[in-house]
Order: structure tokens, then sequence, then C-alpha cells
């Protein structure tokens, strides 16, 4: 029997027993609901924090409002005043404020007689739904300092402008869309832990599972060319691992239809030809990944052993794509040769909607294919030598 | 026929086999015997291709496993030491498993797995999955996909153990029935009784070394014994992990 027939009949007893794992199939079906929902949830979550603040603009409370009326006046420019909940502290402790102004009944004399005239306030830097709210008062409370300390300098005849060595333009580029489009940037992530999690049921049970059953002994005795043997076990893996990176992609796609654009001001772009292309550019890492956790677990100890250094095998490639959601300067050029990094960085930039660049393409999907046959390559030999049959 | 030369194998420090040589002929039953740990099970796995050698090597029918690993496994039947079956598949799809890897494909190998069925008596359990198959029926599948290929050569470690006494008794048969058909026979036993039952031919191994080689009657007649017990015993040197 041919080396290729070797590989068909393996691959398709593979096949024939994984699509019999139930593990396997509930692992393949409904890991790939996990990423899109967790995307459609904090997607609700950022443009409900959005709305409210563009729809009512920030509320501040302010205790002692009566005390400052020219101070109140400033705030009431940049936000919605209100009034104070009794104990500040513990309402803004317990989140129920996101910050309180108090203005003390001695801030009038104070003011008057050219001493710094005091205000509280009470804010939770801990609290990340307070922090709109909070950078706002500190603003506007600055600036009224400002234009008092400009006032004082203009009484005595100075230019304000001496006081004023810098003169900071703030321009906030970031919209709705920008924010939400952080999220997304969450999907490169999703998409490796697919590819892995789908595929490593399979992977485990061919490797470390077998030999637990002792059911590799007699394929080893079988005329099986191990090369051949070892790569129908990596496409088995790889199979499960492109079928649960499909789900989640189409999970992904469905994402805008959960989340209507009026909603977070902004469209999602994830038509299917952009999935597509994801798709395509993802299986090199596939058969990589698989070919790693097969490589992996054919060198476990035991099952669990396999389980266990297979589940933090998978955060490496993984994580990078994490910390894309996190950083915004350009990459450097050769990052995009990093298998799994390249291609997560590719899919960021297409999800953002910018263009495919083929040379990143290229490089990618250059570097992961030889990254996966050298895996493959390791695999076979320790497959030619009998090692996964006995010393694990 | 199946030859080993001079076939050295160790483990780290431990020397599993020490230079071993004997020949298996075709139409006989050869008994490989020895005392739990004498190095048989090491034996049998370098015969079938699943250990290589230090040095020294393993024929089968003249193919040579360290050149041709492959083509020397095509002409072996065999039922290794760990027989594990595929617990989600059934018992005639493991029969067609591996007639698929010796290249049976179509109704050649549907008749040939109903055959095997047929001939080990397993038609009520030919179509349920293997999980939780008692010991005996495990063993009936794991010699069925052994010889679905028509192997001239077959290599069985220690096949009876756990079996109770009528599945015993089959296995022997099975046995005897491929000797009429001239095929070449060796398996590995630590019992002496089934030994004697059985073998037209015994190689005695101890400690990793041939220690007696021969037909039964030759090892009674150059021990000096009565009985073939008594003379293996005294080939060996000790009873110890015999039974």
């Amino acid at each position: 029997m041919s080396w290729l027939a070797s590989l068909w009949t393996v691959l398709g007893k593979e096949l024939h027993e994984g699509l019999r794992d139930r593990k396997a199939l509930v692992t393949a079906l409904f890991f790939p609901a996990l990423g899109p929902a967790l995307v459609v949830v904090m997607l609700f979550l950022v443009s409900d924090s959005t709305r409210q603040a563009d729809e009512k603009g920030v509320e501040i409370p302010v205790a002692g409002r009566e005390y400052a009326p020219n101070l109140v006046a400033l705030l009431e420019q940049g936000a919605r005043v209100v009034d104070a909940p009794a104990d500040p502290v513990e309402a803004v402790r317990r989140g129920d404020v996101p910050v309180v102004i108090v203005i003390p009944p001695d801030f009038g004399a104070r003011l008057r007689a050219g001493e710094p005239a005091p205000v509280r306030l009470i804010l939770d830097e801990s609290r990340h739904q307070a922090r709109p709210a909070a950078s706002t008062a500190e603003r506007l409370l600055a600036a009224w300092s400002h234009q008092v300390a400009a006032q004082r300098l203009m009484v005595r005849g100075i230019h304000p402008e001496v006081i004023e060595p810098l003169a900071v333009e703030r321009e906030d580029v970031s919209t709705p869309a920008s924010r939400a489009a952080m999220l997304l940037a969450t999907i490169p992530f999703f998409l490796v832990m697919a590819m892995f999690t789908g595929g490593m049921p399979i992977a485990i049970d061919v490797t470390a599972g077998e030999r637990e059953r002792e059911s590799l002994e007699p394929l080893f005795a079988a005329p099986v060319p191990r090369s051949a043997m070892v790569l129908a076990k990596i496409v088995a893996s790889a199979l499960f691992g492109a079928a649960t990176l499909a789900e989640t992609l189409i999970g992904f796609g469905l994402v805008p239809l959960a989340v209507p654009a009026t909603r977070i001001g902004f469209s999602v772009q994830l038509d299917p030809k952009l999935l597509l292309t994801t798709f395509l550019l993802c299986l090199p890492i596939v058969f990589a990944a698989a070919a790693l956790m097969v490589l992996f677990a054919a060198r476990a100890r035991t099952f669990r052993a396999a389980q266990t250094s297979l589940s933090l095998l998978m955060l490496v490639p993984s994580l990078p794509g994490m910390a894309l959601a996190f950083q915004s300067a350009r990459p450097a050029a050769w990052l995009y040769s990093v298998p799994f990094l390249g291609q997560q960085m590719i899919v960021n930039e297409l999800i953002r909607g910018s263009p495919l660049v083929p040379s990143q393409a290229f490089l990618a999907t250059g570097t992961s294919v030889i990254a996966g046959l050298v895996v493959f390559a390791l695999a076979a030999r320790i497959f030619e030598r009998g090692q996964p049959l006995f010393d694990g | 026929m199946i030859r080993l030369e001079g076939v050295e194998k160790s483990f780290g420090k431990v020397v599993a086999l020490s230079g071993i040589s004997f020949e298996v002929p075709d139409g006989q039953i050869t008994g490989l015997l020895g005392p739990n740990g004498a190095g048989k099970t090491t034996a049998l796995r370098v015969v079938y291709g699943v250990l290589r050698p230090d040095s020294g090597r393993a024929l089968v029918d003249g193919v040579d496993l360290s050149l041709d690993r492959l083509g020397a496994q095509r002409r072996l039947g065999v039922f290794p030491h760990a027989q594990g079956l595929y617990a989600r598949l059934t018992a005639r799809e493991h029969i067609l498993y591996f007639g698929r890897i010796h290249g049976l494909s179509g109704d050649a190998l549907r008749r040939r797995a109903d055959e095997l069925i047929g001939a080990l008596g397993m038609e009520d359990i030919a179509d349920r999955r293997t999980e939780g198959f008692s010991q005996g029926q495990r063993v009936k599948v794991a010699l069925a996909r052994a010889m679905v290929h028509d192997p001239r050569n077959i290599v069985l470690d220690e096949p009876t153990n756990g079996l109770d006494v009528a599945a015993t008794r089959q296995v022997r048969t099975l046995l005897r029935q491929l000797r009429e058909q001239g095929r070449c026979i060796l398996f590995s036993s630590h019992v002496m009784q089934e030994v004697s039952a059985l073998c037209d031919h015994l190689v005695v191994i101890a400690r990793g070394a041939v220690v007696a080689e021969g037909s039964p009657d030759e090892l009674r007649r150059r021990t000096g014994k009565e009985s073939l017990e008594d003379a293996l015993v005294a080939s060996i040197g000790s009873e110890e992990g015999l039974a």
C-alpha cells in the first residue's frame, strides 16, 4: 500500500472515531459561540456607557453649591450639576455616583482673601465607569481656576499669557466606532483559541489516549509508514480545529446582526469576504497548531499530562493576539513573519478596515507553512523511533 | 519463516536481550517460553517491528526488518503485547480498518471480514462498539484483525492471557488450524502446560538469552528428564516466574 493510501486509511479511521467522540464534538460545537457572545455583550456595555455620556451629558453632584455660584455656573457649561447625596464619600465608594465636588462654607471668604480656595473632589480611580465624569469634573475645576487666575493677573496689569507657556489643544479622535474597534481586536485571540481548542480533544485522543488504551501498538506493528501515520493524526486534529475556527468566524459574522449599527454608532465590517479571507489566511496556523499539539501530546506521559501541557501550550501563540487589542502603534515589519502573531496582526488590520497587504500575507503564510512542516517532521521522527509507544 | 540473528537490545542500563538467535520454521507452532521478565515481549517486538534492536537483525521470510520494515510487517499477522481496541469502533470496523491498512478493499475485504467473524464465532458482537467487551471478546477482535490479510507468519504475545477455559481451547484450535495450513507460528507464553500441549518446537529464554531450543522430545532427551516440564525447569535453572 502506498504512502498516500496509508495516510487516507489512517485519517479516515481517526475521523470516523473522532466524529463519534462526544467530548470532541461538544467542544467543536459550543466553543465557537464563546468569543462572539462575549464580544456582543461587551459591545452592548460599551455602547450603553457611551450613549449615556453622549445623550445626558456628564452628571456632577455638587455639595455646597450655594457657596460658589460662579464656579457652579461654569460647571454647568460642561455638565449637569445635581445635588450631592448626604454621605458623598460612601456614595462614591459604593458607586452610586461617579464623583462628588464638595464646596466648603468658607470657600467665598478664602477666595476673596486671595488664598487658595479649598474644593474636595471625591472619586474612585478604580472604577472604570466613573472615569468620564471624574475627568470632566477635574477639567472644569482647572478651567475655572485658570480663569480666576487670569482675572487676578489682569487686575495687576499682567497679561495672562505669561502663565501660559504651553498652548495645549486637546483633540480626542476616538469615536464610538474606534472604541468598539478595540473590542473587535480581541477577535484574533478568539480565533487562535478556537483552532487549538477544537483540535485538542482529537490530538490528545490519537496519541496519549491511544497509548493509555494500548491501541497504539497494533498500529505500530502494522505496515504503515510512521510519517503517514503521524500526518493522518495531525490532519484529523487540524480538520476539527478548522471546523471550530469556521464556526467561530461565522459567529463573529453574526455579531453585527445581534448589535444594530444604530446602537453602537457604527457598522461592524465582518462581511463574508473578510471572514473567508481570514479563514484561508489562518489555515497554515491551523495545521501548525495541530502539529504542535500532536507533538506535545505524543510526548506526554499520560492523558492528563497531555491535557495540562496542551492547555498551557495554546496560551503561548494566542496571547500576543490579546495584546494587540491594547496597542495601536504600527508593528515592526518582521513581526509578520512570526507564525500566529503575523496572522493575528493581519486579521486585526482587516477588521479595522485596512486592505490586505499581499506581502504581509505571503510572509506570514510562508513562515507558518515552514513552521508546521518542521513540527510535523519532529513528530514523525519520534514516531519513527517508536517513542510514543514506550517512553511517552 | 522468522529468524533472529544475534539480536541485542538494552533499555538504559538494563540488558533485555543479550544477542539471541533462533529460527521459527513454517508449518510448525514454535513456543517462546520463559519466566516473566526473560525478554519474550522484547524479542517479539523486535520481530514485529516496533522496537529496533541495538545490533543483530530480524528477518521475516528473508526480509530484514531494519532494511524494509513495511515489507516484513506485511508478511506478519501480529497479536501484540498491548492489544487495546478502539472503544468507539465496532468489532467489524476494526477488521475492516486493518484490512485497508494491508491494502484490501471492496467486496474482497467485506467477504474476508465475514469469514473471520464466522470462523471466530463472533457474529453476535461483530457490529457492537468494543467498549465494554469481555477479555475473551477483545482477544477475538485482536485475533481477527491480526489475521485479516491472511499472513504467512503469525506472532502472538501471550494470546491466552486472561482467557477462560473455553476461549483458551478456541485459541489453541485456531493455532492448530493455522499450522495445518502450513503457516509459521511464533507465540510466547510463561505457561508450561500450554507450551507442552501445543508446540512442535520450543525456544526457551531466560535473562535475555536462549538457554535451550528444539522439539519437546529433543529437550527431554538432552536434559534426561521424563516430563517436558522438568526438562524446561532444568534448562532455565529455576521455576521462578513460570506457571
